[in-house]
């Protein structure tokens, strides 16, 4: 906000105005960031109170409690379903950054017959309501007995983010210079001997943000697991939390928020780490599809 | 590069059989399953009479008229707010970043946290909105009346999506320069006429790309009104797609689920196509 100062001395008094009105846009701010986030903040202060506080109307009152946290780290139920949900989303995160690196590398470097309508095609998935395709989903799942499975949510997960994820590896193959692949083919590489020694350790911040974006995407994931997974032990930490607030008798409440405030860490911390990445991610799908 | 032979398809292979199998087989599939009926493990075909059921059913109708009550509301209130946010954060004022990050979190949170977390808030007894807010409109419990129930799960999805519609609009902003600013500012232009005769005409695309999304959140979402309401009180939050999920998974009728689907995917596709040319037409990015 210091920047003001080197303006010409005769506009001062309106400088002064746009000056005040910026305080007061900045404090605005200030005080809806804090709004928003509050529910947040109040839920991480309630998982610290015991089980059964009720409402607290002063975020300090009840101490600094760690029972809940205690009780829910040594359910094996509660550590099996945050155990599915790594695998799950770590899986799909792997496929679809496998399989939109190989796509988003023959769409951004070749011309070959039918590219554009392929490319279309795939990028038209992206509109392709999630809970209209799960219930023809159950059924297909159920008569091959792939529900209640890894490999059919790491399918699906991997289906969700490789439309996109080739999406953004298009743009980023394309801000990669040609020459090196010529050279390599000079020395006798084959063409996918270029693309994987070559062309694809340059492109790592790109598989990254691809990865991380989709990881967090499918840690969030409700609908499909929630459709697809019907026992106790394949289910992911979100049905899990569907199923404890459902089932939950009497007030316990900390307990779980506990449970929400541990299973929202991953995603909010990877997106603090990677922020950059999950910004600009949105804005190409949103905008540039 | 050119072509070499099969190379560009065998590389474009794996993201065609697993998006083939996971998303076009079962929206075709959806259309077979649409015609057909499910009574005890029999499958038989009956035309379209899942359709007639739909379309003769008040609680079709009345589901529908929930979800455009639902999407006016979250889409109207959700564009004024991030249109005011977007305004503020375009006048880069410096040290803003930790306000955009912290706006972003309930963005990464899931439908269900965030659901969970606002049914808290809102319990009679033990949630703190619910006694905040219960003063200012008749001392309802909210989760118990059918607007008040509806006003939640709306209140919950703006918090969810608010910094996203925020940026689309942010990013709209920042592609006028600030010279057509100056210009008007030199010319004696006040505020409201740079934003009415200015910005306006500028982002109105962004603007129109931004509803159209929205739109298509609304009408699909789910996660929020089955862990916050669950379709309740009565069925006065049962907008489609909680009665497809109900129709469909819960009763197990998989014609009439399907049938609704397809339904849905036409809305759907609807929206998509306006968002498609929309996009073509006006967004030069």
């Amino acid at each position: 906000m210091a920047v003001i100062s080197t303006q010409a001395p005769s506009s001062v008094a309106r400088l002064t105005l746009r000056q005040r009105s910026n305080v007061v846009l900045f404090l605005t701010l200030a005080l809806v960031s804090l709004i928003v986030i509050f529910p947040v903040i109040y839920a991480i202060f309630t998982s610290f109170k015991p089980r059964g506080f009720g409402l607290a109307r002063d975020l300090l009152a009840g101490g600094f409690y760690l029972g809940n946290y205690e009780l829910l780290l040594s359910t094996p139920r509660f550590v099996r379903q945050i155990f599915n949900s790594f695998v799950m989303s770590f899986g799909g995160g792997v496929i679809t950054t496998t399989a939109a690196a190989m796509a988003g590398y023959a769409f951004g470097r070749f011309s070959f017959r039918g590219r554009t309508v392929l490319l279309s095609i795939l990028l038209a998935v992206m509109m392709l309501p999630g809970l209209t395709n799960l219930i023809p989903l159950y059924k297909i799942a159920s008569d091959l007995g792939l529900r209640d499975t890894y490999l059919i949510m790491i399918l699906v997960y991997a289906a969700y983010g490789i439309p996109f994820g080739t999406w953004v590896m298009v743009g980023f193959f394309r801000s990669i210079p040609t020459d090196l692949e010529e050279a390599a083919k000079v020395d006798g590489a084959t063409p996918f001997q270029a693309f994987w020694l070559v062309v694809l350790p340059l492109a790592a911040p790109g598989l990254t943000a691809v990865f991380i974006t989709n990881f967090v995407y499918n840690w969030n994931d409700f609908l499909a697991a929630l459709v697809l997974l019907s026992s106790t032990a394949m289910k992911t930490a979100m049905v899990g939390l569907f199923d404890f607030q459902n089932q939950l008798t009497g007030n316990n409440n900390e307990l779980l928020i506990a449970a929400c405030v541990l299973i929202m860490l991953p995603g909010v911390v990877l997106f603090v780490l990677f922020r950059n990445a999950f910004l600009r991610g949105m804005l190409e799908g949103a905008l540039k599809g | 590069m050119r072509a070499r032979g099969l190379f560009p398809y065998v590389l474009i292979l794996p993201a065609f059989a697993v998006v083939g199998f996971i998303s076009f087989y079962p929206t075709l599939y959806s259309f077979f399953l649409s015609l057909h009926s499910f009574r005890r493990g029999q499958q038989t075909f009956v035309g379209l009479r899942n359709f007639e059921q739909i379309l003769n059913s008040a609680g079709f109708y009345e589901s529908l008229r929930l979800t455009l009550v639902y999407g006016l509301f979250f889409v109207s209130l959700t564009l004024l707010f991030a249109f005011l946010l977007a305004l503020a954060f375009n006048r880069k004022l410096g040290y803003t970043g930790v306000f955009m990050t912290t706006i972003f979190i309930p963005w990464m949170l899931s439908e269900i946290v965030t659901g969970i977390i606002f049914r808290w808030l809102f319990l009679p007894g033990y949630g703190l909105l619910q006694e905040l807010f219960s003063p200012l409109f008749g001392n309802i419990t909210f989760l118990g009346h059918p607007q008040g129930a509806m006003g939640v799960v709306v209140g919950a999805t703006i918090w969810r999506t608010l910094a996203f519609a925020m940026l689309l609009i942010l990013a709209g902003l920042q592609t006028i320069s600030s010279e057509v600013y100056e210009a008007a500012a030199i010319d004696g232009a006040t505020g409201w006429q740079i934003f009415w005769y200015i910005t306006w005409p500028l982002v109105r695309p962004t603007t129109l790309v931004v509803v159209l999304l929205l739109s298509l959140q609304a009408v699909n979402s789910t996660g929020l009104f089955l862990s916050i309401t669950n379709g309740g009180p009565g069925r006065a939050t049962e907008v489609l797609s909680v009665m497809m999920y109900r129709e469909a998974l819960v009763f197990f009728n998989f014609g009439y689920g399907a049938a609704l689907a397809v339904v849905m995917f036409f809305v759907n596709a609807i929206l998509a196509a306006v968002y498609l040319r929309t996009m073509r037409s006006e967004i030069v990015v």
